[in-house]
């Protein structure tokens, strides 16, 4: 083979490189495109939203500690603002399109609605209540919806990602404010309410959104409260969510026949509430103020979560139940965008606006106040605004010309508005503020329409600006970026399957010349093989199914357990036919020699099918019976005993591993009885501090110290492992001679010295790699919960199993094939741990193991080795996966490259891991993008990328330390055979 | 392995030449008796027992090997290999064990895919992998008997020579990635009562043996055509 059509070790690991952050990048540019960061203020607003964002102000910390009424009190004072209501219902009814109640394009609704809704039609004829298109931002989906409405914020993605425990809303919102002002809170209706604000409501009846069939329990559950509710007077807020209407679209359509009457009984639902509360008005001072909402619309067919205009059109309309009637002639444009209506809640009520809120009042809502309510109103809305934009544009230039103090008639400085967008914000507010100032000034001599109008509209042309441009910031998907990211993982992913051909090419081409007559085999493909390719092409086209991606555990056990009965057949290819036709009489070492390939197998999958039934997995069927629960059923005791027995399972098995090196003694035996250590601290520590597992987390002062001691005595001896064991193998060419049979093969000294060289690298590959094995299982059983520690020993068995399977197996499999099913047990073990691909099944109590203080990083750096610990065993296992495999050919040819030696060794390990994981990343990644529509793209397809890109992470970590150990030992062996 | 081979083309070509036509005519019978089988027993489940595999999974599959299994070993028991050394009472004795043993086969490779093992399916695995024994494995039992060498061409290479070959082979490899297919639908949260273990499994089983069926005879036509033009 001429040595300039393969590519040199050097350029081979520069190529593999670059690809590697080619693929880094574009994962990094398309997570930054498609999951806006959501530029979020934390906390919540305070007292301190009454005032001018400027100077930047001494926060009013003390205010936090007032009792609820004293707040409501201050808010009051604060605002200025007489509120005209006290009490609001707040009515959503799930997928009704405002076209239905509203019409579009200046055209009345159908007939059939305008007949269906009598009462309400009449309200807003008469203008007692208006109605607005409230646009809703996709995805169209209740919960994300909802938060939209209390927060007045577009949620991001990534938000969601980073509370994974809880559903809990824990941004600013109406709601909170609400609960901080002590008003009291009753909710009847979707229970996804209750998952985002536990504990907020005094009286609560929660109906499940699941059974999507039932159109009219759901709705009767919600209406039978509402006599009772009506009459009392305990509650300051009432959320009543109606979730029929959805489900009649999601089984009929918009044109349902079920839709005409539902619409009549929501119709009278909302009579019923206007006439109690007109006949209760004399009981409050000011009234109650109901609002009818819709979290999203639905399409002809009564599907949802998309963004075309049918499922954005959401409802959102105001009754003033408080006699005050409404100027409907002039609300000639009526609509608005669902993040207004937080923002126009917390004004009507005197709360502060939610910190994050980019929606702007709703004009025609501001007329139950008094004109200089409004413009104190839509002040303190561009107040908030400007607060967020200084979060964002921290260059916003107009701080110090902002406080100046206007007085007097300065209609002249208003000014056009052009130049950078920071210049822009600046200068409509200062127009604004100025408007005001001059209206106000002038109010005291006498009252001016004209004024007045300009202020609003000056105050309403910065809100929408402000509004539009921080909305677009949050949901614009820079398109650019997008292909950018997705065309760097495709060309990186084609990167790694041409190295990986080119290897495969390399390593048999080299092979031929010693063994003609494998060339057949080199290059036809295999059964295994072209079910491997296959089997990666089903996956990742099935990945484009939601409930696959739910499920993705069955896959891979699938997937994985099907390759090796494949390897069982290919192993039956090769008993051989005998005379009595029964294998059973074959020589002893015959025998043996199909026993090791079949044995190993058999033990991979049988530990490989209860490791499948230890953890149920996935969302729809997690609550099924499963090892681990009846473990935790099964009492403490028996998780502790079980945990032991593992602890020694995993060291006895580990040791027996090691002892196979016997020709090498002291280093066995140095080697093992250092390592024995950490397994007996890892001992003791389970004997003795295993009640921090039950019951409730308890910061332990001994058992954190004992967990830090063996974080450092495992690490430090994994360190002085890798850093001493090629320096200290023995090295002796005679020795090498005198083990005989390898010298048999060539009488040249040349040869024999190099095949005593790699037989030493392939010791320390062996040492090392056992280490490796033997330290993160010790560490897994430390860190990981108290169920899980039997399956890390079956992994333990599987690898092993696997190993000896590859050392064993005639003819030997190829090399990439045994590297990718190395790859395919690790993700099924990886499921196998109870993980998933939902963020809820992350072990968040293992990540506080032995941290004395709570630290993101190292709590973050423990979350993401319990989560990733099989993946990532089975990547380190690569190292000793590399001393079995006899690359004696490679050395013993005439132009022997100690370069080529290093890249056929590290090749495959390094370069196949990366390769399946790029094919799986880029796929998903254009299906992805192709679902970013659906309606669960933020609840499955969402959350299952941000594993799949921390399994890029993993498989870089596994990659480089089992290339770093390789590049290492093979430059220690050679430097000192020199 | 490469010497039993050579050895045993020239004897299959033989076999061939001679019986190719009464080869294909009754191979073309044999599959038509097994899959008519197969169908009345299914239809017999629906009409006179009023189940079917959905509503009666464990049942429907009962009747099938039932019924499908005697037709199975009476007739693949007619063309046994070497009929001079085997009685025709022998092959069918061996078709008879090969059916538990089969089952038991089947039974371990489906629950090593992940097949659910608690007591209330039971029933249905055991009649579920009597059936694909009798799909499978029985066949192959009653025509080669203990013959590692045959059982490795068939099973092991796949690797089919003789039209009877054919005739173990394809249906057989049909049924079980037939079956293997069939498992894909199964964690789908479409919430159909087919998705239970083993129903889609049994259909996915069934239709890969029709098909192999199908391809099997196709091929033993192909073959005899074939040589029909090599002679002249």
């Amino acid at each position: 083979m001429s040595p300039s059509s393969s590519i040199t070790c050097s350029r081979f690991a520069t190529i593999a490189v670059a690809a590697v952050l080619l693929q880094s990048l574009g994962l990094f540019l398309f997570i930054f495109g498609f999951f806006p960061i959501k530029p979020a203020l934390s906390g919540v607003s305070g007292p301190e939203s009454f005032r001018a964002p400027w100077p930047d102000g001494i926060e009013n910390d003390s205010v936090t500690a007032l009792p609820p009424e004293k707040l409501k009190q201050l808010y009051q004072e604060l605002s200025e603002i007489s509120p005209p209501f006290d009490r609001l219902i707040l009515m959503v009814i799930d997928g009704l399109p405002a076209e239905f109640v509203l019409g579009r394009d200046d055209k009345p609704p159908k007939d059939v609605f305008v007949e269906a809704m009598p009462y309400t039609q009449s309200l807003l004829a008469n203008g007692f209540a208006v109605g607005y298109h409230a646009k809703a931002a996709p995805p169209t989906v209740t919960m994300p919806r909802l938060k939209a409405m209390v927060s007045g914020a577009i949620g991001g993605f990534l938000d969601v990602a980073f509370n994974f425990n809880t559903q809990a809303l824990q941004d600013d919102n109406i709601i909170g404010q609400f609960f901080r002002t002590g008003r009291r809170m009753v909710m009847h209706g979707d229970d996804t309410w209750l998952k985002l604000f536990p504990g907020s409501f005094i009286r609560h009846d929660g109906v499940g959104s699941f059974f999507v069939k039932d159109t009219v329990q759901v709705d009767q559950n919600v209406s039978r409260h509402l006599d009772k509710e009506l009459c009392r007077d305990d509650w300051d807020l009432l959320i009543l969510h109606y979730l029929g209407l959805d489900h009649v679209g999601h089984l009929g359509g918009r044109n349902s026949f079920l839709m005409g009457p539902k619409l009549k009984e929501m119709d009278k639902v909302i009579e019923m509430i206007h006439r109690s509360s007109l006949r209760d008005k004399k009981n409050h001072q000011k009234g109650t103020l109901l609002v009818i909402v819709s979290d999203h619309g639905m399409t002809e067919s009564g599907n949802h979560g998309g963004s075309s205009f049918e499922e954005t059109d959401s409802l959102a309309v105001f009754f003033g139940l408080g006699g005050h009637t409404l100027d409907y002639a002039s609300a000639t444009d009526n609509s608005a965008n669902q993040i207004d209506i937080a923002a126009t809640v917390a004004l009507l009520f005197n709360v502060p606006i939610p910190k994050n809120n980019i929606g702007v009042v709703i004009p025609h809502a501001l007329n139950f106040m008094t004109d200089a309510d409004k413009m104190r109103a839509l002040e303190l809305n561009s107040w908030q605004l400007l607060r967020l934009l200084h979060a964002q544009l921290s260059g916003l230039p107009c701080e110090h010309e902002l406080v100046e103090d206007f007085t007097g008639d300065r209609k002249s400085v208003v000014s056009e508005c052009s130049g950078n967008i920071e210049q822009v914000f600046c200068c409509l507010y200062q127009n604004a503020a100025i408007l005001h100032k001059s209206w106000k000034f002038k109010r005291i001599s006498m009252s001016n329409i004209e004024d007045y109008n300009n202020a609003a509209t000056a105050y309403y042309a910065f809100l929408r600006t402000a509004s539009q441009w921080l909305a677009r910031r949050m949901t614009d998907k820079p398109v650019s970026l997008l292909v950018v990211g997705i065309s760097a993982m495709l060309l990186s992913c084609l990167i790694f399957l041409g190295l990986v051909f080119h290897m495969n090419k390399a390593l048999y081409l080299r092979e031929d010349h010693h063994l003609s007559s494998s060339k057949k085999y080199a290059f036809s493909w295999h059964l295994d093989e072209i079910f491997l390719v296959g089997a990666t092409l089903i996956h990742v086209i099935s990945m484009g199914s939601s409930s696959m991606v739910e499920e993705e555990q069955y896959i891979w056990h699938f997937v994985s357990s099907t390759f090796y009965l494949l390897l069982i057949r290919k192993t039956a290819q090769t008993i051989p036919t005998d005379r009595t036709q029964s294998s059973l009489f074959l020589p002893m070492s015959q025998n043996r020699k199909i026993n090791y390939p079949i044995i190993s197998i058999f033990s991979v999958l049988v530990s490989g099918r209860i490791l499948r039934a230890w953890h149920q997995g996935g969302i729809n069927w997690a609550n099924l019976p499963d090892i681990s629960k009846w473990l935790k059923l099964a009492g403490h005791e028996y998780v502790k005993q079980l945990r032991l027995l593992a602890c020694l399972l995993v060291i006895i098995l580990s040791i027996y591993v090691l002892s196979f090196l016997w020709t090498r003694r002291k280093m066995v035996l140095v080697v093992g009885f250092s390592f024995f250590i950490p397994g007996l601290m890892v001992l003791k520590y389970i004997m003795s501090h295993e009640d921090d597992t039950s019951g409730s987390f308890t910061y332990n002062y001994s058992s954190t110290i004992s967990a830090q001691k063996i974080y450092g005595v495992l690490g430090a001896l994994t360190v002085v492992a890798v850093a001493s064991v090629p320096w200290l193998i023995h090295i002796s060419t005679s020795k090498a001679c005198s083990n005989g049979d390898i010298c048999l093969s060539t009488s040249v000294y040349h040869d024999v010295l190099n095949l005593s060289l790699l037989k030493e690298m392939r010791d320390s590959f062996y040492v090392i790699g056992w280490a490796y094995i033997f330290c993160w299982c010790l560490l897994q059983l430390l860190l990981q919960q108290p169920t899980n520690s039997l399956p890390v020993f079956l992994l333990l068995v599987q690898i092993y199993a696997s190993m000896l399977h590859s050392f064993s197996a005639v003819p030997a499999h190829k090399h990439w094939i045994e590297v990718a099913a190395f790859y395919q047990l690790g993700m099924a073990g990886h499921f196998a741990l109870g993980n998933s691909n939902s963020l809820a099944t992350i072990d968040v109590a293992g990540a506080f193991i032995g941290t004395s203080d709570f630290s993101m990083l190292s709590s973050g750096v423990l979350m993401f080795i319990i989560t990733y610990a099989s993946p990532l065993l089975f990547l380190l296992s690569m190292a000793m996966w590399i001393s079995m495999k006899d690359f004696s050919c490679l050395v013993t040819s005439q132009n022997a490259n100690y370069g080529d030696l290093l890249k056929m060794m590290l090749g495959f390990p390094c370069v196949i891991p990366l390769c399946l994981n790029s094919v799986m990343l880029t796929a998903y990644t254009i299906i992805l993008l192709l679902m970013r529509n659906h309606l669960f793209v933020w609840s499955v397809f969402s959350p299952k990328y941000l594993y799949v890109a921390a399994a890029t992470i993993c498989v870089y970590v596994g990659v480089f330390v089992v290339a770093a150990t390789g590049t290492y030992i093979y430059l220690v062996v050679i430097y000192r055979k020199r | 392995m490469e010497g039993t081979k050579k050895k045993r083309k020239p004897k299959t070509s033989d076999e061939a030449s001679t019986t190719g036509e009464l080869a294909s005519l009754y191979a073309f019978s044999l599959h038509l008796a097994c899959g008519l089988i197969l169908a009345a027993a299914l239809w017999i489940a629906r009409a006179v027992e009023s189940v079917d595999l959905v509503s009666d999974p464990s049942r429907t599959l009962r009747l099938v090997w039932v019924m499908e299994c005697p037709v199975v070993i009476l007739l693949y028991s007619l063309v046994r290999e070497r009929p001079a050394q085997t009685s025709y009472i022998r092959a069918l004795i061996r078709g008879a064990l090969a059916l538990p043993a089969g089952a038991l086969v089947n039974a371990l490779g489906a629950i090593a895919l992940g097949a659910p093992v608690g007591t209330q399916y039971l029933v249905n695995t055991i009649n579920w992998s009597l059936m694909m024994s009798t799909l499978t494995v029985v066949p192959a039992a009653c025509v080669f008997g203990a013959s590692w060498n045959s059982w490795q061409r068939i099973f092991a290479c796949t690797k089919p020579v003789s039209s009877m070959d054919f005739m173990i082979c394809l249906p057989a490899h049909g049924a079980i990635i037939g079956a293997w297919f069939g498992a894909w639908p199964m964690p789908l949260d479409w919430e159909r009562p087919w998705q239970e273990w083993p129903i889609c499994v049994s259909y996915g089983a069934i239709i890969g043996y029709l098909v192999g069926m199908v391809a099997s005879l196709g091929f033993i036509l192909l073959r005899h055509g074939h040589h029909h033009v090599k002679v002249d």
